[in-house]
């Protein structure tokens, strides 16, 4: 479904991708795993379009997606729930959901979809009048997601969802991730929780400056030696 | 040849160009000595806005206002028509332009004062009002009569000249000087009144007070949660904004001789906003070269490409272009000229340009990466700071019953906490539950509706947050907050800002205690850089970091205040496991070591309940429950609100 080929992007003359290659199939969740500043959120950015890559191709369903525009990209089916939330502060929540059906043409199909929203975060039901700006950080979270499923992607990108949340959000979060992958949307998630990441994704990849050093099935990811002792943080 | 050796010797060859300059024209016949010193003047305009705009981040649209007032301040003062009558005779050239400075600056504060809430906007706005404002004043304070009944205190009096405005001005008296008949003294005058201020300026700006006017641009919420005051930071930036085109002004009107409201309408305002943003605001050389380039195009290309396109459409018999006037086109030019530079070059001609974050070096070891604190790297200042907190009260924070309501939202509801001296207190609950708000309290970004906030057996209700800051409480933000465009020692050395004493003059003329002061404070920022492992990125911009640097740096400058409570809001947040136990050692390390008191709000289940003392857990803005981490790990209500059931397994792992 995507396909990334020996990839590199450069930020000036810094490169922040060194050629990495990744495959996601339909159906899938895969995670991508990393340290800070190792290339994770380039990767994403990459594939969205924000930025272009220097050289090797970013393909999804066949389109050549290093040739098109970020809003092309999200036409074709991809949804982002951006790090550091990116919510429209001055909207209100529900404003907010809405905005995330924007490229839909189904008009129809989208109150269910902001009934499944409302489902998933209960919390963002109570507050669907308020600002997006007056949130808490974990509400802006929840939102951000919920924004991203609004465009019913085929492939979603989750750039740290469990960021900032509580315990039993974090819980919900990684359970409503599975739940939306079983509900058909391929997904690409970029994780700090390797933990967590991990018992919820089919396969997964370790990123280290700019480089894929490890790629595998998550459960034999979760016994590797180098994630047991960079990302798991044991001894 | 060494860098300090090459730097002295372009020094020197600037100087000497600049001395010959003069000379060289007259043998030439170039006459272009006049433009060059309105050149310079303008510079120096450009440089006072450049305070204001390149350095607080205030954007002035009404700058020219300072300028007329120090131009109407000679004008008034030293000349004959209009001084005399009022003072008797007309005052000396050299004590009226330091009145002026003086007038202007008084001025920059009363405009600047009733904009200190507003940013942005609001701010342009207001300044463009002032702006439109003083030269209305000025056009109508020529004939004024005050009315009372019968009684006419004041009849006709002509106070600005209307306007006809000021004409003539006296010019400066110096023996032996021809400033009546020859540029070149004036030349000299504007360089060396440019030189130095541009010496003070850059003297301004490496001081404590140039670093708190960019912390002010960068983020005025994290600076004053710093320690820097916005009110008199911005003033300060107002007042010696306007000050230097005091200085400006009175050399101006000397110069031309007279002075008329026209001059300083709108479009002065515009044109030296244009210098500061095509030169690169907050770059002094930038904002010369900027100056310099629009008012020699302005005054010496355009009429001379005028002359040629005339000559040449004589020549070949064009009438259209041989009657030509480019510089009419010369709005047409700046704005094509402005609209070229912010494309291909936002930052300014010579600004500082952004680079993005750098990955990582491939040959470092990841591992390395997280470097572990050190016990021997805790710097020893703050070691002596630790012993100096007398235990005046045995809690060092002691909050009773707070409650804030957001409209109809009740986000915090009578909460009580305690944080005893020397005590980890961590701070957890639902997203959403008030934690953050409960660290804006405290730290007075957001006032309680009721209760009482005890710090060191003092009440903070009420305190502006820097003043809360002085007093010893730091804290970080949840969403990191650092001064992005400064580095990472300038970052850390705002920090120490409300420990550090220099003053304006003190800034300009550094007398050997200022010296001392601010070599101790970059010893101390650069100890605090390498204790939390960013020893070695001085120099980087805080933007340039990736995301664990960052989060480090916040500490960094947090500790650079000499905090006695340190408030860490979501410290490991974005960290993997491993960055977040380096955190943990760090924060226990800060307790052990310096007996630093720490509020912690932490998510990461293995961080929080490994170090804390006491948990308080808030939820919908009310405390369900407080006690020790074991406790609170049992405690139903807390696990059915916040923990859940799978935290387990991550403690376990």
């Amino acid at each position: 479904m995507l396909d990334l080929a020996d990839v590199s992007t450069y930020y000036g003359n810094i490169r922040a991708l060194r050629g990495i290659s990744l495959t996601v199939a339909a159906g899938e969740i895969v995670t991508l795993i990393g340290t800070n500043g190792a290339g994770k959120t380039t990767t994403l950015r990459t594939i969205l379009g924000t930025v272009r890559p220097h050289r090797g191709t970013v393909s999804f369903n066949g389109h050549r997606l290093d040739t098109l525009t970020t809003n092309r990209i999200v036409r074709l089916g991809i949804a982002q729930s951006p790090e550091g939330r990116r919510i429209f502060p001055r909207m209100t929540v529900l404003e907010n959901l809405e905005l995330g059906a924007f490229v839909r043409p189904d008009r129809e199909a989208i109150a269910p979809d902001l009934e499944r929203v409302f489902t998933l975060f209960p919390r963002l039901r109570e507050r669907s009048a308020q600002k997006g700006g007056t949130l808490s950080g974990g509400e802006q979270q929840m939102l951000a997601i919920g924004r991203a499923l609004m465009a019913r992607p085929a492939l979603l990108l989750l750039d740290e969802p469990s960021m900032g949340l509580s315990p039993i959000l974090v819980d919900t979060i990684f359970r409503i991730v599975e739940d939306i992958n079983r509900q058909g949307t391929t997904i690409l998630l970029v994780e700090q929780n390797a933990r967590m990441a991990l018992r919820v994704a089919h396969r997964g990849y370790v990123i280290q400056t700019g480089r894929i050093v490890l790629h595998d099935a998550a459960a034999a990811l979760l016994r590797s030696d180098l994630v047991r002792k960079t990302y798991l943080g044991e001894k | 040849m060494t860098v300090n050796a090459r730097r002295a010797l372009g020094w020197a060859a600037v100087v000497a160009a600049l001395i010959v300059y003069p000379f060289v024209d007259r043998v030439l016949g170039f006459q272009t000595v006049h433009a060059v010193s309105d050149g310079m003047i303008y510079v120096l305009l450009a440089l006072g806005l450049n305070i204001v705009v390149g350095y607080a981040g205030l954007l002035d649209l009404g700058y020219a206002a300072f300028f007329a007032i120090g131009a109407y301040s000679m004008g008034l003062l030293n000349s004959p028509v209009l001084g005399s009558p009022l003072y008797g005779y007309p005052w000396s050239f050299w004590v009226c332009i330091w009145i002026a400075a003086v007038v202007s600056a008084l001025l920059g504060v009363a405009i600047g004062a009733p904009t200190l809430r507003v940013r942005g906007d609001y701010l342009a706005i207001i300044t463009l009002g002032f702006g439109e404002i003083i030269p209305v004043a000025i056009r109508n304070l020529g004939d004024v009569t005050i009315e009372i009944g019968s009684w006419r205190p004041i009849e006709r009096l002509n106070l600005t000249g209307g306007e006809n405005g000021v004409n003539p001005v006296g010019r400066p008296q110096l023996p032996g000087v021809p400033f009546e008949t020859d540029p070149v003294p004036w030349y000299f005058l504007i360089l060396v009144i440019g030189a130095l201020s541009l010496w003070a300026m850059n003297r301004l700006r490496d001081s404590r007070l140039g670093r708190a006017w960019m912390a002010i641009r960068e983020d005025e919420t994290a600076a004053d949660c710093t320690g820097v005051n916005p009110i008199s930071t911005k003033l300060l930036a107002f007042a010696l904004g306007a000050s230097f085109s005091g200085f400006a002004g009175s050399v101006y009107a000397a110069k031309l001789q007279a002075i008329t409201p026209g001059a300083f309408e709108f479009q002065v305002s515009i044109m030296l906003l244009c210098m500061v943003v095509l030169g690169g605001a907050g770059s002094l050389k930038g904002v010369i070269l900027g100056g310099m380039l629009i008012t020699l195009f302005d005054r010496v290309v355009l009429t001379q490409t005028t002359f040629m396109v005339r000559a040449l459409g004589r020549t070949i018999g064009v009438p259209a272009l041989a009657t030509a006037d480019l510089t009419l086109w010369r709005w047409f030019f700046f704005g094509l000229g402005l609209v070229l530079v912010m494309l291909l070059r936002p930052e300014g001609l010579a600004g500082r340009r952004l680079r993005p974050a750098p990955v990582a070096d491939e040959a470092e070891d990841i591992l390395d990466v997280v470097r572990a604190p050190r016990v021997d790297g805790v710097p020893e200042w703050l070691r002596e700071r630790a012993q100096d907190g007398v235990a005046a009260a045995p809690a060092i924070l002691d909050v009773r019953s707070v409650t804030k309501r957001f409209g109809g939202v009740v986000a915090l509801n009578e909460v009580d906490l305690v944080v005893p001296r020397g005590a980890i207190i961590g701070l957890i609950g639902p997203n959403g539950a008030g934690k953050t708000t409960f660290f804006n309290v405290v730290t007075g970004l957001v006032r309680p509706d009721g209760g009482h906030i005890t710090f060191n057996g003092v009440g903070l209700v009420g305190l502006r947050p820097n003043a809360i800051v002085a007093r010893g409480i730091a804290r970080t933000f949840q969403s990191i907050r650092l001064f992005q465009n400064m580095t990472v020692l300038e970052n850390a050395l705002v920090g120490e800002h409300c420990r550090l004493t220099a003053t304006v003059p003190g800034a300009v003329l550094r007398p050997p205690a200022v010296i001392a002061e601010e070599t101790r404070a970059r010893a101390r920022a650069r100890e605090l850089l390498t204790f939390v492992g960013l020893g070695g990125k001085e120099n980087e911009l805080a933007r340039n970091l990736p995301y664990g640097d960052q989060r480090r740096l916040e500490i960094a400058r947090a500790l650079a205040t000499e905090p006695r409570l340190l408030l860490l809001d979501e410290p490991s947040a974005g960290m993997n496991p491993r960055e977040a136990q380096t955190l943990t050692e760090l924060i226990g390390l800060l307790r052990r070591e310096l007996a630093l008191s720490v509020l912690l709000i932490e998510h990461h289940m293995e961080v929080v309940m490994g170090i804390s003392d006491r948990i308080t857990v808030l939820d919908y803005g009310t405390r369900i429950a407080e006690g020790t981490p074991a406790a609170i790990q049992r405690d139903s209500r807390v696990i059915e609100a916040y923990l859940g059931t799978g935290y387990e397994q991550d403690l376990a792992g």
